[in-house]
């Protein structure tokens, strides 16, 4: 009986210590998105993070891309936001504006502020107090992929900068002889195949209405119509709709690998930075890296992409914003993270990445970030604008009116601004 | 004389037969191609799972290679398994089996029980609870599901199994389902196990219950399928792989800059297998239920 008591006390004191241990762990969740690769890369990060720092507990929240702004939602009004999370850039105003976000500069390591790019500074930074509210290790870029092989074919001129990009004309003209040629099922895949439940339409084929003169809204006035609706832009629209017309571009039923699927049955590919990898592996030589072509005076590309905030709620932002920091830093998660071609958002991190360095595959990429790269409106309507916008192409595709969709479209985002009395202090008087 | 007599009659009937059998012919393919049409997707889930590589899966898509693989492989199914941490695809799959058993269970009897009630209890307003339950059958689930997220964090129910199951254990269409069954059977019953001295409750669990078989077994495999395949609810009220279903997980694969379509096909198989036993395991009352439905109807 002794011996069964001095045991029980044993144990119940060994729970007790196992108890109070991990009672002291503060815990810290990071809510995030991201394919198996990358969850399972935050995983390790976490792990390394938790040996260096024994008193942390790293609670990973992951939702998935499509459902991501739902869950988000349903933090806020379960108030139940994470300390840190991942957002895609052009959100950041939103949120800014909202309230749920706190400045980053005084949570994160000074020597990672100093080493991120202008873009990565652009895209983390609200334009009403120029305050920084998201760091990330990489940016984003659109280009246009070639197939070698093809473009020789038809005697295509090879631009070796973004200065010397196609015009208008020039890609059309190359596109039509593309369909003629044999082997090319597609002249240009744009990645339809990514639907409309992603950023993609509003992040790839908005520098084409803004190359082309036109916007998705004005960004002084805080105005779509009139912007969105001019001629500019219908003009913009009803040129991708006849290229649709035509089969030159790859079906959304094909999926999203036309340009390096077997047998490469498309020629030219409007494709994220992210899609080098793959199409160099199955392609190897036979690809070529184009800046987006000038569809008006000048060149426009996209920027922005997923970036780490820390939210107002926060209990424990200093811890918060030291697994940011070590994650940015960690060596594992860059390497990886350049495996997957990732555009770099920190001056060391493009000093690692040779795909992106003068004379490397992709440096026509990172060219773009500094001459063309426009980003997505700041604005707190900003859900509204992409969502509108990205109907307005789908409708579009499907043979619908350029004008009347892109009118619809102004209305619809004009309406949210109004019935938001402008999101002050947007619009105001600065 | 009789020879024409007799050949005549054989004449028409030949024509007949012969007709009907074309008809037959025609049915029994239209069958086939319809049966071919409904099966195909399922085909092709089954086929791209043993395919190893996803680009290949895209790039057969559209043509008929799309249901044949030269190399089958289950290195999918391999690597979904492997897969651990915030992607341990068993644990998912065991959290789902969980919430479908215990929601289904619970569904059945307390929906059972519902319609027993409103069909063969004598409630005053009984047309007025059962108009509330109609009513509440055409309200959108979307609708309603921000203040529910609301309701069941407030509660102290995020990131569990509970919250998974307690808001759908009762649902509307369920409780009427019973409600219509119940209120077919014979009113001699109730009033028979009253005499024998039976409670009202006694009467539910051991005489209308046992006959509700076929009604039964359409909520289980109703209930079963709506709660496995459930995705935007676990997403907004769980956090963690605690108690995540594996219709979360499958969407990992489906990130913003590419698709796993190989490994995508193999967990969903995986998805699909119990809720398909469930089927086979019901089917026979599953049937009859709809078969019975149909001819009262």
């Amino acid at each position: 009986m002794g011996k069964r008591l001095l045991w029980s006390l044993v144990l119940s004191s060994a729970l007790t210590a196992t108890w109070v241990q991990a009672a002291e762990k503060t815990a810290i969740q990071v809510m995030h998105q991201g394919d198996p690769g990358f969850v399972a890369a935050y995983g390790k990060v976490a792990e390394r993070f938790e040996a260096a720092n024994p008193d942390v507990d790293v609670q990973f929240i992951y939702a998935p891309h499509d459902a991501y702004n739902e869950k988000f939602s349903a933090a806020v009004m379960a108030k139940q936001l994470p300390d840190v999370m991942e957002l895609d850039a052009p959100f950041l105003a939103n949120y800014v504006w909202s309230g749920y976000l706190q400045p980053i500069k005084p949570l994160i390591d000074k020597d990672l502020l100093d080493d991120m790019t202008e873009s990565n500074i652009a895209q983390g930074t609200y334009p009403i107090d120029k305050d920084l509210y998201a760091i990330g290790l990489t940016d984003s870029s659109v280009v246009l992929y070639g197939n070698k092989k093809y473009l020789e074919a038809i005697g295509a001129r090879i631009p070796k900068s973004v200065d010397d990009a196609w015009t208008w004309e020039e890609f059309e003209t190359y596109l039509e002889k593309l369909s003629k040629l044999d082997g090319v099922k597609w002249p240009i895949d744009t990645f339809r195949g990514y639907g409309i439940k992603t950023e993609w339409i509003t992040y790839a084929y908005g520098p084409i209405l803004q190359s082309a003169g036109c916007d998705l809204i004005d960004r002084k006035a805080w105005k779509s119509g009139g912007t969105l609706d001019s001629d500019a832009c219908a003009d913009a629209l009803a040129m991708m709709q006849k290229w649709v017309k035509n089969g030159w571009v790859v079906p959304q039923s094909a999926g999203t690998n036309q340009f390096f699927a077997e047998g490469n049955p498309a020629a030219l590919a409007l494709g994220g930075h992210w899609v080098y990898a793959e199409a160099a592996a199955t392609m190897k030589d036979n690809i070529v890296v184009l800046p987006l072509p000038k569809f008006g005076a000048k060149g426009a590309s996209p920027d922005g992409t997923w970036i780490w905030a820390i939210t107002k709620t926060s209990a424990h932002p200093d811890i918060a914003g030291k697994f940011i920091s070590f994650l940015l830093k960690d060596k594992e998660f860059r390497s990886f993270v350049a495996s997957q071609s990732g555009y770099p958002g920190l001056k060391s991190f493009a000093a690692e990445s040779p795909l992106y360095a003068p004379g490397g595959p992709m440096a026509i990429a990172f060219e773009q970030a500094s001459k063309t790269a426009v980003a997505r409106p700041p604005h707190p309507a900003y859900p509204t604008i992409t969502s509108a916008f990205m109907q307005a192409v789908d409708e579009v595709f499907n043979g619908g009116d350029p004008k009347e969709a892109l009118t619809s479209a102004a209305n619809k985002i004009d309406q949210d601004i109004e019935d938001n009395d402008g999101y002050p202090p947007f619009g105001e008087e600065q | 004389m009789s020879d024409i007599v007799l050949s005549i009659p054989q004449a028409r009937s030949a024509r007949p037969r012969s007709a009907a059998r074309v008809l037959r012919s025609v049915q029994t393919a239209s069958i086939f191609i319809i049966a071919l049409v409904i099966v195909s997707p399922l085909l092709l889930l089954v086929v791209a799972s043993l395919k190893d590589d996803r680009f290949q899966i895209l790039a057969d898509m559209g043509s008929f290679r799309a249901f044949w693989v030269s190399n089958p492989t289950l290195s999918n199914y391999a690597e979904v398994g492997h897969l651990s941490g915030e992607l341990a695809f068993g644990r998912y799959l065991i959290n789902s089996l969980i919430i479908l058993v215990t929601t289904v269970c619970s569904g059945l009897i307390v929906n059972s029980m519902a319609g027993f009630v409103l069909a063969c209890g004598s409630l005053k307003g009984r047309a007025i609870i059962l108009s509330i339950v109609i009513a509440l059958y055409v309200i959108p689930q979307e609708s309603i599901i921000m203040p529910l997220v609301i309701m069941v964090s407030r509660a102290g129910m995020s990131d569990t199994f509970a919250v998974q199951i307690v808001p759908w254990v009762a649902s509307p269409l369920y409780i009427f389902l019973f409600y219509q069954f119940f209120a077919q059977l014979p009113k001699e019953l109730l009033e028979a196990a009253e005499i024998d001295g039976a409670s009202f409750f006694r009467a539910y669990r051991s005489i209308f219950l046992p006959l509700s078989l076929p009604a039964l077994a359409t909520v289980s495999i109703l209930m079963g399928i709506e709660t496995w395949n459930q995705y935007l609810w676990p997403i907004l009220v769980t956090q963690t792989d605690y108690a995540r279903p594996i219709a979360v997980a499958i969407a990992t694969f489906f990130g913003q800059d590419s698709i796993y379509w190989d490994r995508a096909m193999a967990a969903s198989v995986l998805m699909m297998t119990p809720i398909l036993g469930l089927y086979l395991a019901f089917q026979r009352w599953f049937v009859s239920s709809f078969i019975g439905s149909a001819v009262k109807g």
